[in-house]
């Protein structure tokens, strides 16, 4: 019985916390885009309903959802164990960027599409797995904090981007910007309508998650050492190793999201999809990651409100004239005011 | 000779940029306040303290105006960790995503699109009569004024943590805040000071990169320097003294790697522009056991 309020109370001190969150968001949204001069509600409701008025509006936002889906379990789980992760824009660079070097690497063998697409996904895995545990490796071995080592890794897969996208190699001489020739047709994925393939792959991913986290030894472990180091350690689990593995989990994640973005979105590696929207996943996958305090389990639904957002921005610049900027600043002070919201009523909320 | 001093010149002023950064950084770290903005103050204090120096004529007023913007990040970092117990990492995280969105912000506002980029106008430059005359020295010293302010800044924050009662109370706070507590020191008031202090230096390193080293504004300028200043603070120890040899060591490096790329075709240059961010990892691994930690750097502090 005990058990039983405990959890009511756990869900209604949370349902609290993001519809303040929400009606935090919106509030400071308003009084930026009021400051400046703009119609706030025909601003709000530009931000609000984008996503759902057309077919197009909804697609786009899937599409933004499923980058920043991974993007933000890239930071999530690291973060489970007090470990910043900043590293998940540079991870889904790297991961992208393997991918697309692999598959026109390959592409002349004309394998088909069932070897293929799993075959670059796997690619994209690994490689943003990998490009994660060094900093997990980095800190595990020689005590150096992921936030630094994150962050210079992340300039270094971005100049590994540009290299890929100018080298001879790959690059379509064609175009005028570095931009890498097309993947071959077997190794993109489809369409079902306007919403991209890589959804199914999301869900999987997300109940993957949900599965490892709370009916694993592996999860139970990367619980324990968030909530109590010295005990878990008496318990004998190996901290060093739950570190990389942590690491490598998210890496693998936003691995998987840029290579997800370059076989069914772009279809090719893109040099300005790093500093744009590849860059926009990263931050915004921190942020969102912030929201829900490291809960993995609450990640997809406010990726997709994030994403929704992030749409509506887009819509506000483009009808409104409304600079982008002040949505993504907003979006930092607001996750600022639900941490504090958070540190101050809800102790022991996780 | 003039190749070497012309070249020192140049890593002079990218000396300048790192080390102003990096002493912000290690003045409010000295506090416990682990500072990990940077990079978003450098970025909001580009901005703001080009605009002004831009609209005003007056390069004091640029970086004034650098420095307040520095001031307001660093209060709202110390206000909201001080009041709420915030984590400092999450909350300097913030800082960055809000920084590097408001400078964009501003300058659009204020200067929109144009033709032509506005121009900012001259710093000054203090030339030494006879010791400019000197080679490599003069590459140290035929600089503008904010490459003295540099100088200067290392010295007196040297001078203060380490020659005075005040600056070895501060240090004291940031090895253990309890302990200062009891012996009569407003921890809460030593670390406003500080990461305001801190911040607005962070600032000046900031504007230094619009109104002086490129004299125009683009989006995204620091280019990683605010982060790599944290780095160079830990490299350092949180000591001023050492914090210019760190960012002499990543000047020399970006320079140095900026002559390469336009001197070989052989090695993608890509490879060389990463070279300043693989350093700092390299560096901090070979150097672990010389770095020292304030041991309260990072953590929260209330009586209980």
């Amino acid at each position: 019985m005990a058990q039983k309020n405990k959890y009511k109370s756990l869900i209604l001190s949370n349902l609290i916390i993001y519809g303040a969150a929400i009606i935090l968001a919106l509030g400071v949204i308003s009084i930026f885009v009021a400051v400046l001069g703009y119609n706030v509600l025909e601003a709000l409701r530009t931000l609000l309903t984008t996503s759902f008025k057309s077919s197009f509006g909804f697609s786009e936002t899937v599409k933004k959802a499923i980058p920043l889906l991974f993007a933000t379990y890239a930071f999530t789980i690291p973060f489970m164990i007090k470990f910043f992760n900043i590293g998940g824009w540079g991870q889904m660079l790297f991961g992208g960027t393997m991918t697309v070097v692999v598959g026109l690497t390959l592409g002349p063998l004309g394998l088909p599409s069932i070897v293929m697409v799993p075959l670059l996904l796997l690619v994209g895995i690994i490689s943003g797995g990998l490009f994660a545990l060094l900093a997990g490796f980095l800190k595990a071995k020689y005590d150096i904090n992921p936030i630094i080592s994150t962050i210079m890794l992340n300039f270094t897969a971005y100049q590994f981007v540009n290299f890929i996208a100018t080298s001879n190699i790959f690059r379509d001489p064609n175009e005028g910007h570095p931009i890498t020739r097309r993947l071959s047709e077997s190794s993109l994925m489809g369409f079902f309508g306007e919403i991209p393939a890589s959804i199914i792959l999301a869900v999987i991913a997300i109940i993957i998650v949900y599965l490892i986290m709370k009916k694993t030894r592996l999860g139970f472990e990367i619980t324990a050492v968030g909530h109590n180091l010295t005990a878990s350690e008496t318990y004998g689990i190996n901290f060093s190793k739950t570190i990389m593995v942590a690491f490598f989990i998210g890496g693998a994640l936003a691995g998987l999201g840029g290579s997800l973005e370059m076989l069914n979105i772009h279809g090719k590696l893109i040099e300005g999809f790093a500093k744009t929207s590849g860059a926009q996943y990263g931050v915004f996958g921190i942020l969102t990651s912030l929201v829900v305090a490291g809960n993995p389990l609450a990640v997809p639904l406010a990726a997709f409100f994030m994403s929704v957002l992030l749409v509506g921005a887009d819509s506000l610049q483009r009808t409104m004239q409304i600079p982008v900027e002040i949505v993504f600043l907003s979006q930092a002070v607001i996750v600022m005011f639900i941490v504090i919201i958070r540190e101050r009523y809800g102790k022991g909320i996780k | 000779m003039a190749f070497i001093t012309s070249f020192i010149s140049s890593v002079m002023v990218y000396t300048t940029v790192y080390t102003l950064a990096s002493l912000g950084i290690l003045i409010s770290g000295r506090t416990g306040v682990f500072n990990v903005a940077g990079e978003g103050i450098m970025l909001a204090s580009a901005s703001a303290g080009f605009l002004a120096a831009f609209l005003s004529g007056s390069w004091f007023i640029g970086f004034l105006a650098g420095a307040l913007m520095g001031a307001f990040f660093g209060l709202i970092l110390v206000f909201v960790h001080e009041t709420f117990k915030v984590n400092q990492f999450i909350l300097g995280i913030c800082l960055v995503i809000f920084g590097s969105g408001l400078s964009d912000l501003i300058y659009k506002l204020v200067v929109g699109v144009r033709l032509s980029a506005p121009i900012a106008p001259d710093t000054p430059e203090i030339i030494i009569p006879l010791l400019s005359k000197i080679p490599v020295l003069a590459g140290f010293i035929n600089q503008d004024i904010i490459v003295y302010f540099m100088y200067g800044a290392v010295i007196i924050s040297w001078w203060f943590f380490y020659k005075t009662k005040i600056g070895l109370e501060t240090r004291a706070i940031g090895e253990n805040p309890k302990a200062a507590d009891v012996v009569g020191i407003n921890v809460s008031r030593r670390r406003y000071l500080a990461t305001i202090i801190g911040s607005s230096i962070i600032g000046v390193a900031g504007a230094y990169l619009t109104i002086s080293i490129t004299k125009t504004y683009s989006p995204d300028i620091s280019a990683g320097r605010g982060f790599m200043a944290i780095g160079i603070a830990i490299f350092a120890s949180w000591k001023p003294q050492r914090a210019i040899i760190g960012g002499f060591i990543f000047a020399f490096i970006e320079v140095f790697a900026f002559q390469l790329q336009i001197l070989s075709d052989k090695i993608p240059y890509q490879f060389f522009l990463m070279l300043p961010f693989i350093s700092v990892l390299v560096i901090m691994v070979i150097y672990r056991k010389h770095i020292e930690f304030p041991a309260s750097v990072g953590k929260p502090y209330s009586r209980e």
